[in-house]
């Protein structure tokens, strides 16, 4: 006797916006033998346990297995299937950041050992910033003495942020950073998102932050520059721009000036209110575009920005409610959006 | 935390590796039980038992008490099993680890929830007084198998032990001491029994009792309680690898057939123990209870 | 005894009007909470749990690394709500949400591909805020959505349900022993059940709690797996509609 299972029965109705796609969720009765490749949404979705294929002339990629004795690839993840040659791949929909050489990253001091620290990067593990990869104060680029080793809380203490580059990856894949360039350091005058639980997911989906465009940029604003720093992990600084940091190229001469005290510093300036406001603006505007998934680049943070200033003008003249913020950033954002479309 | 000594890699290999040439480390067959050991204590309820290597003995002990609120007509009844450093230098007093919860779920489970011990009868007055039965487990020598083991003890030591007869009359109720009264037995419905199973080679092999390296390679174990009549009352199985659900139905057929064994096994120990005890065979005039 | 009355066999309808075989009504939502790195919600019937996955992350203390060299360690804590009760109460089965805890790690340590991910923890959080039976069978069902939330490998999804035997267990008479699937908490205290989570066509995680007949445990397992084959396809239709909606 075969066994039939019988779906549950009503349908309520589900509060939700996703209801009413909830709808091709096919339950018929009939249905008796569920094969996991039956349904076959539009562009390569996959879930965990699907087959993907049982040709054996393809090669495996992350996010797929190949069971023990067999030549079928499954996909371990729920996500996009991706086609290289003969490379097939399922990058996840969210996922934790995994480190990759090169990554421009924002992390946070955990713990300060003899030679090193460890800092948090959004990463299964913490990654380490040795001693000798950071830019030593006083000058010429040297080798790190006993001295510096004693003084290392000096350069960054527990809780300090900072900016780095994945420098290497460990066995385990564990990352090593290294800040040894005028455009990372440590982070001040400035506001930290984290864009949780989205550390490399937010770079998979269609939208996010996209790795190898421009990460750090200035922004002009009504108050002063301000610079974004967009980390591949899903964290994200806004700050005052200040000049000789990563805005002119500094020459090699002038090395000695720039990693000055002003290096290490952990004391903010003091900054305007008005900077402060844009600053907020600008953080809470990419928060909304990552929660609308949507791109996060250069080009959008800039449109979204100047509309999102301009529709406040407005909203301030007109005495008319423009701006959504009820609905927290991602209201906010939806509506600057919605702006962008009707006027393009 | 003192953590178990692991096996180390070649040993692991190595037992891994013998089991695919079918051969256990001590040369077992696969549903072979170690050498079976029960020795009942100089009292009543006290029940030593040695598997292989392990050993555990079980004590039961009475007390009157107050019941339950929510429960007048039933007695108390529960099981306290500890690890202590005594058998394994991995088992700490007062924090249970994982498998030492286990234990203690799986007796719960097995003995206790099963109604293996009929708890009405061990109400002296309702809502007034009741005997509240304790069973304690200690481990003495851990090498695999304690929930087997531990089943055992406290499935004999609780056919094994004599309660004090009681006198009702109205609210009041007098405890017979044992010189006044012979003791009464328990109550027993059934007796159920643990057998584990470890799944190796993602439960292509499956062995019965394994000792500590064999559970420490094993890949996941399947917990089946069961009693003679072939009622299962317990199986657990907490993740681990999965296998064919098949397998699992026989591991049902087996245990039902280890556990009338292990039954027997206890059955003719006990009646051992009894004519021992019945030196002059004035037992059965002295025996307060009932003919049923 | 409601359901050994005369009622069940007459019309073959349960106390809340399903037939043997029916599932209760399943709804779930994944990524339910934006500062975890998966994240699920989970109704079957009335029982209702949360579930919170943290990680591929550094663990907390440093001594209890992965579990085993060079894997992740899977950590599960489980929170039951006072209020989810029909009682409330202030510390509801201790030794019991442990079992359970000891369950979910193990289910899913051997799951998920937790070798990608050596020496980092992945814990999973899970909070009952309703039951009304097939407890264990929702928290591993949540979990699983969770998981898949948080983009971790693993080879399939484990899907969860509960059956139970319907004559009472004294009785050995086959033909009037009828499966019944995803029991409620009522149905749950009168008849002997267990729950079965399935990979595919394999068990993961079998629990029986109850005295049944050996013979009975076959037709259970059997319409176990069946039932945990609708589940996954159910809730493959939840991460799919997620997926639409970002993908």
């Amino acid at each position: 006797m075969p066994i039939s299972i019988l779906p549950p029965a009503v349908q309520v109705p589900i509060h939700d916006d996703a209801a009413a796609e909830d709808s091709d969720i096919e339950m018929s009765d009939d249905e008796n033998d569920f094969a996991p490749t039956s349904k076959k949404s539009s562009h390569n979705i996959v879930t965990p346990g699907e087959t993907i294929t049982t040709d054996p002339q393809w090669m495996r990629g992350h996010g797929t297995y190949i069971p023990p004795s067999s030549t079928t690839i499954i996909s371990t993840v729920a996500g996009t299937l991706h086609k290289t040659n003969k490379l097939l791949s399922v990058q996840p929909l969210r996922a934790r950041y995994n480190p990759e050489i090169g990554d421009l990253v924002i992390g946070r001091i955990v713990s300060v050992q003899t030679k090193k620290w460890s800092v948090d990067i959004a990463g299964p593990m913490l990654a380490s910033l040795p001693l000798s990869a950071i830019n030593l104060p006083g000058g010429i680029l040297r080798r790190r003495t006993a001295v510096d080793e004693l003084n290392i809380r000096t350069f960054f203490s527990e809780g300090d942020l900072l900016v780095a580059e994945v420098q290497s990856l460990h066995s385990d894949g564990s990352a090593s950073l290294h800040t040894r360039s005028l455009k990372y350091g440590k982070l001040r005058n400035g506001m930290f998102t984290a864009l949780s639980g989205a550390g490399g997911g937010i770079l998979s989906r269609r939208g996010g932050i996209v790795r190898s465009r421009r990460q750090v940029f200035t922004l002009q604003t009504a108050s002063g520059e301000i610079s974004v720093i967009l980390g591949v992990n899903g964290y994200i600084f806004v700050s005052k721009h200040t000049e000789g940091k990563e805005g002119k190229e500094t020459s090699i001469t002038k090395l000695e000036e720039s990693v000055s005290e002003t290096l290490y510093s952990s004391q903010n300036d003091e900054l305007d209110p008005g900077i402060l406001k844009e600053i907020a603006r600008v953080s809470t505007l990419i928060k909304g575009l990552v929660a609308c998934g949507t791109k996060v680049d250069e080009d959008m943070i800039v449109r979204v920005y100047e509309t999102a200033v301009d529709m406040e003008a407005e909203q301030v003249s007109m005495g008319e409610k423009l701006i959504d913020t009820a609905g927290g950033p991602k209201g906010v954002v939806q509506s600057v959006l919605a702006r962008l479309q009707g006027g393009s | 935390m003192p953590r178990e000594v692991e096996v180390s890699v070649n040993e692991r290999a190595f037992i891994q590796q013998a089991l695919q040439e079918n051969v256990r480390l001590d040369g077992r067959a696969f549903d072979a039980f170690r050498p079976l050991e029960l020795t009942f204590g100089d009292e009543y309820g006290v029940a030593d038992v040695q598997l292989g290597k392990t050993r555990v003995i079980a004590r039961i002990s009475v007390d009157v008490t107050a019941p339950l609120p929510e429960r007048k007509f039933d007695g108390i009844f529960q099981i306290v099993a500890e690890f202590s450093p005594m058998a394994s230098p991995a088992f700490e007093v007062g924090r249970p680890t994982d498998a030492e919860v286990i234990l203690s779920r799986i007796l719960e489970k097995a003995i206790r929830r099963s109604n293996a011990l009929d708890t009405e009868s061990l109400c002296i007055i309702a809502g007034l007084k009741c005997f509240a039965l304790r069973a304690d487990v200690h481990i003495i020598d851990h090498d695999g198998g304690l929930i087997d083991a531990s089943c055992i003890a406290v499935m004999a030591a609780l056919q094994h032990f004599r309660r004090p007869d009681v006198v009702v009359e109205g609210e009041k109720a007098t405890i017979l001491s044992v010189r006044e009264r012979e003791p009464i037995p328990l109550s027993i419905l059934h007796q159920p029994l643990c057998v584990t199973f470890s799944c190796y080679e993602d439960g292509e092999r499956i062995l019965i009792d394994a000792n500590l390296a064999e559970e420490q390679v094993r890949q996941e174990e399947v917990i089946v309680t069961m009693n003679r009549h072939g009622e299962v009352c317990q199986v657990a199985k907490y993740g681990g690898a999965t296998v064919e659900p098949l397998a699992l139905l026989n591991c049902i057929n087996m245990a039902s057939q280890k556990v009338k064994e292990i039954s027997k096994f206890i059955q003719t120990k006990l009646e051992e123990d009894a004519k021992k005890r019945d030196a002059g065979g004035l037992m059965a005039e002295l025996s307060a209870e009932n003919e049923r | 005894m409601p359901l050994d009355t005369s009622i069940y066999p007459l019309a073959l309808l349960r106390l809340d009007g399903r037939r043997w075989n029916e599932l209760r009504r399943i709804h779930a939502q994944v990524s339910v909470q934006a500062a975890a790195d998966g994240s699920s919600y989970l109704e079957m019937g009335n029982t209702r749990v949360i579930c919170v996955v943290l990680g591929p992350a550094e663990g907390k203390d440093k001594g209890q690394r992965g579990a085993r060299e060079g894997e992740a360690k899977v950590g599960v804590e489980i929170a039951v709500a006072g209020f989810s009760g029909m009682e409330r109460r202030r510390r509801v089965g201790n030794k019991r949400t442990s079992e359970m805890q000891h369950c979910l790690s193990t289910a899913f340590s051997s799951l998920l591909f937790t070798h990608l991910y050596p020496h980092s923890t992945i814990s999973i959080s899970i909070h009952i805020l309703s039951q009304d039976g097939s407890l264990l069978a929702a928290c591993l069902n949540a979990a699983t959505l969770a998981l898949i939330d948080a983009g971790i490998p693993m080879s399939d999804y484990l899907t969860a349900c509960t059956v139970a035997s319907s004559a009472s267990s004294s009785s050995s008479d086959t033909a009037t022993s009828d499966p019944l699937l995803d029991l409620n908490g009522l149905e749950e205290q009168e008849l002997p059940f267990l729950t079965i989570g399935a990979v595919g066509e394999k068990v993961s995680v079998l629990m029986l709690e109850t005295r049944v007949r050996m013979e009975r445990v076959e037709g259970m397992l059997a319409v176990g797996v069946e039932g945990c084959k609708r589940v996954r396809a159910i809730l493959d239709g939840v991460v799919r509609t997620y997926e639409k909606k970002f993908g």
